[in-house]
Parts: C-alpha cells; sequence; structure tokens
C-alpha cells in the first residue's frame, strides 16, 4: 500500500455527512483486502480483521469517513442554488470557491462572490443563508439535475507541497481512515493482543452519529478513534496545537482512558515512533466522546494525525505522520 | 475560439510577470502581422488590411492578470507576499496557489474556524495576516524553491459551466487577448494596430508607452468589466448582467468614452441585432484611462465582457458574449474609418 495514493484517492472521494456513499465504499474496497467479510451497515463500513480469538478483548479502531459540506436548499427564479451547512463550515473563505452539486450527476459551481461596489468596499462575511452557488444553469435546467437535500463539497484536488507534505480537502478524516488501513498492512498475518474491528463511521462532522450506532452495533470494549487535530500554524496558539511531521498526538484527558493512553505511549517508546501529546480537558469532540459511553462502557482514546487548516479545501498534513500513526496503532495492537 | 482562451487562460502572468502569455500571444500571431516588443513587454501588432485609412486604429487588450508576489521568507518557512493588482482577501485565504518559476504548489491557510472567536469568524482577515505555506519546514528548506520577488498564482481549473458560462482564473483580460488573435487571422478592410499591454491592473501601466509609441486617433479597448447579476443584486446594484451581450461604457473611474463611438456601438448592435448593454453604475476602470489621454487624445471606447468574481480564481463569463463581443468589434472596425 502506496500511503500517498491511498489519502489522495480516499480524500477526492466524496463523502459529506449524510451522504457518505462515494468515499465509504471506496474506503469498503480497501477495507475488504484486510477484513474479507467488511460491509456497510447502516452507514458505517464496518469489518473484522483477521479471525477474532476467543477471550480476546475487542478493539474497534474508528475513522470517520465523512466530510463537511453544505446540503442543497433552494433554487432561485434566477437559478442559484441557496444552500446549508453540513458540519462547521468558515464562512470567510467562501466567496468564489469552486464546488461541486451532486445532483443525478456531479454539477460544478462557483459560490457567488459579492463585488466590492455593493460592499462600499468592506467585505462582510457571508452569512450561511446568503449563501448561493452560480452553475451556469437555469432553474428549469436545474430542477432536473438537482433537488433539495442533495450534497455539495468543495472541488478540490489533492496537490503535493515540499517534502511529504501534502493538501487536499477532506484529509480530515480521509488521512485517519489511510493510516487505519496502513496499521493493518503492517498488522497482516501477525498474531494480535485484541480482536480488532474497524469502523469507519459516518456523519461525525454533525455529532458524531454514525460512531454511536457503530459502537452499539459492535460493541468494543476497547476503541481508539483515529481522527485529525490542529497542527500549529501561524494564527493558532501554539499551547493547543501539536506540529505536523511530530507524529500523531496521543489524547489524554479526564473522559479517555489513562491505561490506553499510557499504553500508547508505552508502544510509542517501545518502537522508537515520534508522538506528540494532547491534553483536553473533557470531551474530546471526537467519535470517541460516543466510544467511551457506548452500552456498558469502553476504555477510550484518541489518536490524532495533525492537520493544518482544518475544515477547509486547503488542509495541510504531513504523510510521514499517518504512516507513524499506523506503526503506532500496530504497535499498540499487536501481540508483544 | 474556445480553445485558444483556454490555453491563455492557464497561462500564467501576472502584472510585471507576462512572459509566459507574451510568447504565447506571439507564438498565435507571429504569421499573420507585423510586430514588436516594447521596453515595457507589451506586443504592438500591425495588421496590413485591404486599405490603408486616414485614421489610425489601435485595438488593446492587457495580458496581465491580478496574482502575488513574495516579499519574505519567514523563519518557519511560509511565504509573505503582496497584492499584485485588487484582490479581496476573501477569495485568498482557502486557496491553492502556484509559487514561483517552478510552480510549485503551495496554499493560503487560516486559522481553523474552530479556534476563531465569535468576532474573528465575522470578519474577514486583512492581506497582511496571510502566508503561503508550501510545506517547507523552515527558511533554508524554503529557499531551495522560491526566492523573494517571485509571482504565486492562483490555482484554478478551466471549467465550462452550464450551457454556454466558462469558469477560470484570468478571464480579465485572457478573453480581450482571445478576441484580439482570432480578428488578427480574418482578411480585414483595414490596417490596424493591435496592443497586447501589460501591467494594466497595478495602474495602467503598458497602455501608457504602448498608446504613445502608437499614437492612434481611435481606440477599442477589449475588456471585462464587473457583472453583479448574482442572488440578492437587483437594478443598478447589477451594473451589467452576464448572458446580455458585450457592455459598452460611456463613463468608468478613469474614462468619459466617446460619445460618437458610444452611440455607433449600440447602432451597430441594433443593426446587426447583436445584444448590447451598458453598465449602470459609474464604476472601474480599463486601460481606456491612459488611452484616451495620450498625447493629443484618442477617441477611446471599451467592448467589456460581463464578468462574475472578477479578480478571483473563479472568474465567469458567457461564451455567448464574447461571440457576440467579437461580432461588434469585427463590424466596429470597418464603421469607425467611415466616421
Amino acid at each position: 500500500m502506496i500511503i500517498k495514493k491511498t489519502v489522495t484517492a480516499l480524500a477526492e472521494a466524496v463523502g459529506a455527512s449524510g451522504s457518505e456513499k462515494c468515499a465509504a465504499e471506496l474506503a469498503l474496497s480497501m477495507l475488504r483486502e484486510y477484513c474479507p467479510d467488511a460491509e456497510i451497515i447502516n452507514g458505517n463500513v464496518i469489518g473484522h480483521f483477521g479471525t477474532h480469538k476467543e477471550g480476546l478483548p475487542l478493539l474497534v479502531l474508528d475513522a470517520h469517513i465523512d466530510q463537511i459540506g453544505f446540503i442543497v436548499t433552494y433554487i432561485t427564479e434566477e437559478g442559484f442554488v441557496k444552500v446549508g451547512n453540513i458540519g462547521g463550515i468558515d464562512r470567510r473563505l467562501l466567496p468564489a470557491q469552486t464546488v461541486v452539486i451532486h445532483g443525478k450527476r456531479d454539477i460544478k459551481g462557483v459560490i457567488c462572490s459579492v463585488p466590492p461596489h455593493l460592499t462600499n468596499g468592506v467585505s462582510e462575511v457571508l452569512e450561511i443563508d446568503d449563501v448561493a452557488i452560480d452553475t451556469g444553469m437555469t432553474k428549469s435546467e436545474l430542477e432536473k439535475l438537482v433537488s433539495a437535500g442533495d450534497s455539495i463539497t468543495f472541488d478540490v484536488t489533492c496537490r503535493e507541497l515540499i517534502g511529504s507534505r501534502i493538501t487536499g480537502g477532506a484529509l480530515d478524516d480521509r488521512c485517519g481512515v489511510a493510516s487505519v488501513l496502513y496499521a493493518l498492512e503492517i498488522l497482516k498475518e501477525k498474531p494480535t493482543a485484541y480482536n480488532v474491528t474497524v469502523i469507519f463511521s459516518t456523519q461525525e462532522e454533525v455529532g458524531e452519529r454514525g460512531a454511536k450506532i457503530g459502537a452499539f452495533e459492535v460493541n468494543p470494549d476497547i476503541a481508539i478513534a483515529v481522527d485529525v487535530s490542529f497542527a500549529y500554524a501561524i494564527g493558532e496558539d501554539e499551547s493547543k496545537c501539536g506540529y505536523l511531521g511530530k507524529g500523531p498526538m496521543i489524547g489524554i484527558s479526564p473522559s479517555l482512558s489513562r491505561e490506553i493512553s499510557d499504553g500508547l505511549f508505552v508502544a510509542a517508546k517501545n518502537a522508537d515512533i515520534p508522538y506528540q501529546t494532547e491534553v483536553m480537558n473533557g470531551l474530546t469532540s471526537t467519535n470517541a466522546d460516543r466510544y467511551s459511553v457506548n452500552r456498558c462502557g469502553a476504555k477510550t482514546c484518541t489518536v490524532s494525525i495533525p492537520l493544518r487548516n482544518m475544515h477547509t479545501p486547503v488542509e495541510v498534513i504531513d504523510l510521514a505522520d499517518v504512516e507513524s500513526t499506523a506503526k503506532l496503532l500496530a504497535e499498540f495492537i499487536r501481540e508483544s | 475560439m474556445k480553445e485558444l482562451l483556454k490555453e491563455l487562460c492557464m497561462a500564467d502572468g501576472v502584472s510585471g510577470d507576462e512572459s509566459a502569455v507574451r510568447e504565447l500571444v506571439i507564438s498565435r500571431i507571429k504569421d499573420v502581422c507585423e510586430y514588436s516588443v516594447d521596453n515595457l513587454g507589451s506586443v504592438i501588432c500591425f495588421k496590413k488590411g485591404k486599405k490603408t485609412p486616414e485614421k489610425k486604429l489601435m485595438i488593446c487588450a492587457h495580458m496581465d492578470e491580478v496574482g502575488f508576489i513574495i516579499t519574505y521568507i519567514r523563519a518557519d518557512g511560509t511565504l509573505s507576499f503582496g497584492n499584485v493588482g485588487g484582490i479581496d482577501p476573501s477569495v485568498v485565504i482557502g486557496r491553492q496557489v502556484k509559487v514561483g518559476r517552478s510552480r510549485i504548489s503551495g496554499v493560503v491557510g487560516s486559522t481553523a474556524v474552530h479556534n476563531l472567536s465569535k468576532e474573528q469568524r465575522e470578519k474577514t482577515p486583512t492581506t497582511d495576516s496571510l502566508y503561503i505555506d508550501i510545506g517547507a519546514t523552515d527558511k533554508a528548506e524554503a529557499e531551495k524553491y522560491v526566492s523573494i520577488g517571485d509571482c504565486a498564482y492562483f490555482e484554478s481549473e478551466y471549467t465550462e459551466l452550464g450551457g454556454s458560462r466558462i469558469k477560470s482564473k484570468a478571464l480579465d483580460d485572457r478573453a480581450g487577448c482571445a478576441m484580439m488573435i482570432e480578428l488578427m487571422h480574418c482578411e480585414l478592410d483595414y490596417d490596424t494596430y493591435f496592443v497586447f499591454n501589460v501591467q494594466e491592473e497595478i495602474g495602467l501601466r503598458g497602455a501608457i508607452a504602448s498608446s504613445y509609441s502608437v499614437a492612434p486617433d481611435y481606440a477599442i479597448v477589449l475588456e471585462t468589466t464587473t457583472a453583479a447579476d448574482i442572488d440578492g443584486a437587483s437594478g443598478a446594484k447589477r451594473v451589467c448582467e452576464v448572458g446580455k451581450g458585450p457592455v459598452v461604457s460611456f463613463m468608468d473611474r478613469h474614462t468619459m468614452y466617446d460619445k460618437e463611438l458610444y452611440h455607433l456601438a449600440f447602432d451597430i448592435a441594433k443593426e446587426k441585432e447583436i445584444p448590447c448593454q451598458t453598465k449602470t453604475m459609474i464604476a472601474g476602470g480599463n486601460d481606456a484611462g491612459a488611452v484616451h489621454i495620450s498625447g493629443r487624445g484618442v477617441h477611446t471606447m471599451a467592448v467589456s465582457l460581463p464578468c462574475r468574481y472578477l479578480h478571483s480564481p473563479s472568474c465567469v463569463i458567457d461564451y455567448a458574449d464574447l461571440e457576440n463581443s467579437y461580432k461588434l468589434v469585427k463590424t466596429l472596425i470597418g464603421r469607425i474609418h467611415e466616421i
């Protein structure tokens, strides 16, 4: 498995929360190499790794398959498409952004940008209600292809930056999906200390809803939510960020299991894998929040890949971190 | 003309750095005219027609586009930049760019929305606070790929939207360049000068020098202009509308246009049944501002394509407007000499 290729293919797949089908099917096809029984259950991609043995604790590796985006709410008389947001959108960067409406077929469009003479020179940040998409089509042309409820994503092609860094949209959390797949690649044919089940879950960006039902379905003893977290960049608070290229961020939080956090630290040290510590003071705003209180509760931790410009079309990660994350997960899971 | 327009738009030519566009233009016109490149880099072409008129006519468009120039490389490997031409920061943040001669990829990032205060979420950052991230880990690594003074360009796909719309960067004013190249491949009734100008976006600099060199009696500036026919805009504030034909202006912030030429354009449009419109707000400006006060003064008009989201990576025009502008200008070339 070539990490760059996997991350890019996943990040360019389409799957706004609630409309994850394309991305989920791609992830499913990739997961089947390691989990032949993998299937999509109520939206979530779920697969069992290797042969589960009697008596071993069940560990879930989770990464969310959905991404932020928009949803069609209305088509105006002039043929502009009005939208609602799916997940946390930075409205400051919307003017003139290119998007794809996933109707009966994909339709490219541009978000209307208000020219300076209409704003008295002071550019105001658009309210979501004021966002309109220009597709170059009339209302009647659009009505044949687009319906209220269709999803919309930013139109982004991944690009390589210097070294092992790349930019793209939806790297949150497709790079997490890729790192889980790569962990399985490392673990292939090796004995593990846990029975491992993978869940690529839906609707994280709108409140971790896929993980809620996925956790119930699988009922793990231990869960690791593999997601992204803030990498330091100009404008960010350094004390609240990790750094690109310095390895996975292992979570510590009152809502997480210290036992699992400590186990991850030991694994990183044993295998000489670079890592960072991410301390949170309550909930984690990741799927971990759902796993920890599933059914009778699960020992849960977060492992996060540092990422810049979260929830923008120009997210940036270092592929070395994706690899280190996979190595850490594999080291933690393998039988020692 | 579509393929030509696409090729022109995909060439990168920020003001002062137009060489890639210039080379492309020259490769397309060298066999159909006499041409020279002036000291600023503008391409001045003379196209022989069937007749040599008494009055000299110049048609011009500009080759440059808005973009960025790298001003400083920070210790952390990020690049500070200045805008070249007027660009609103809201169309810069969250975009991919290409940097320097090797066109390496970079992004203009911004603080994650999760970490912004309520006030910050409602305020567009200033250009000064933005930077380009090329993935370098420090200054030394960045310096292997980028030097200060290098230009950066919007990364933007050329796409057709709907039935006849085109979305790209740099339609302002490669659309004008495309029309000129197309005209130069026709047999013209009269000798005509065609000028591909540099540095329009930073103050009509190229046109000042080239119109002095050509010293025309009449001039037609081919341009794009702000169409604000977007959701929520009504009446005069729409300025002009995409798909409603070429825009012929009577006045903008730089020019009072020649009245006779203004009326001539609408007369021809009526006669030839070409849709034609004017701007309903006094806004913007173009090379006409330099041309019409060149030397002893030049009878000047502008024929512009209505263009949405001007000066962004996603300009949108209607191809029908391009064809109609072309028809209008082609007729104007003959009729101006009958004045």
